[in-house]
C-alpha cells in the first residue's frame, strides 16, 4: 500500500471546500451582519460568485439578499472605492 | 363588518438624522413608536445602534442614527405607517421585515471564509 497522500501533495486532487455557513450551521444570513457579509463582497462592493466562495445554491439566495438589504440602509456600498 | 386584523411581529430598522439634537431625535423616535401603538400595536423592543457613518450619501447626509425596533402592529396598518415615514422628514431611510421573535441581544456567530 502507499503511503496516503495530504491534500497539498497531491497536485491534482481538487480542493474540496465546504460552503462556510453550513460549515458553522447558520440557518439565515441576517443583513444586520455587516462584519460577515462584507467578507463576501468585493473592495467594489461587487458580491462575489459562488464559485469562488464555496457557498452552497441556496446560503448564496439569502447572502444576495441580505447583502442588498444592507445596502438598502448604507450598512454596505453600492459601489466602493476604486 | 371590518375583519379584525391579526397582530404581526416585524422589525423595522430606521435611520434617523444624525443632524438632530439629543432631545429632537428622541422626539422624533416617540413619534414613530407613537404611530404603532396608535394602531393597536406595541412595541417590544428598541436597540439603540447609534451612530453610524452611511456608505453612501443619503438625502446629502453622511451620517445617521441607527435604531432598530420591535413591533407588533396589524398587518393592514403597515401601507398608513409607511405612508407617515416617507412624510417624516427626521426619517432618512426605514425597513420594516417580518420577524419570528424578539432577540434579547443582537449577535452573530462567526464566519470563517
Amino acid at each position: 500500500m502507499y503511503p496516503k497522500k495530504g491534500p497539498s501533495e497531491n497536485l491534482f486532487s481538487k480542493k474540496r471546500r465546504q460552503c462556510p455557513f453550513t460549515a458553522a450551521g447558520v440557518k439565515s444570513i441576517d443583513y444586520k451582519d455587516i462584519e460577515t457579509l462584507s467578507k463576501f463582497v468585493t473592495e467594489r462592493g461587487k458580491i462575489l460568485p459562488r464559485r469562488i466562495t464555496g457557498v452552497t445554491f441556496n446560503n448564496q439566495r439569502m447572502l444576495c439578499v441580505a447583502i442588498k438589504r444592507a445596502r438598502h440602509m448604507g450598512l454596505l456600498p453600492f459601489v466602493g472605492e476604486e | 363588518m371590518a375583519k379584525k386584523e391579526k397582530n404581526h411581529l416585524y422589525e423595522g430598522m430606521y435611520i434617523l438624522s444624525a443632524t438632530l439634537s439629543d432631545d429632537a431625535r428622541q422626539k422624533a423616535l416617540d413619534k414613530i413608536t407613537a404611530g404603532m401603538t396608535k394602531r393597536g400595536g406595541e412595541v417590544h423592543k428598541i436597540f439603540d445602534q447609534g451612530r453610524r457613518k452611511l456608505a453612501y450619501e443619503m438625502e446629502k447626509r453622511r451620517e445617521g442614527h441607527y435604531y432598530l425596533i420591535y413591533f407588533s402592529v396589524p398587518g393592514n396598518s403597515m401601507a398608513e405607517m409607511w405612508r407617515d415615514y416617507h412624510l417624516n422628514e427626521d426619517l432618512i431611510r426605514f425597513m420594516t421585515l417580518r420577524a419570528e421573535k424578539v432577540p434579547e441581544k443582537i449577535e452573530f456567530p462567526t464566519i470563517v471564509v
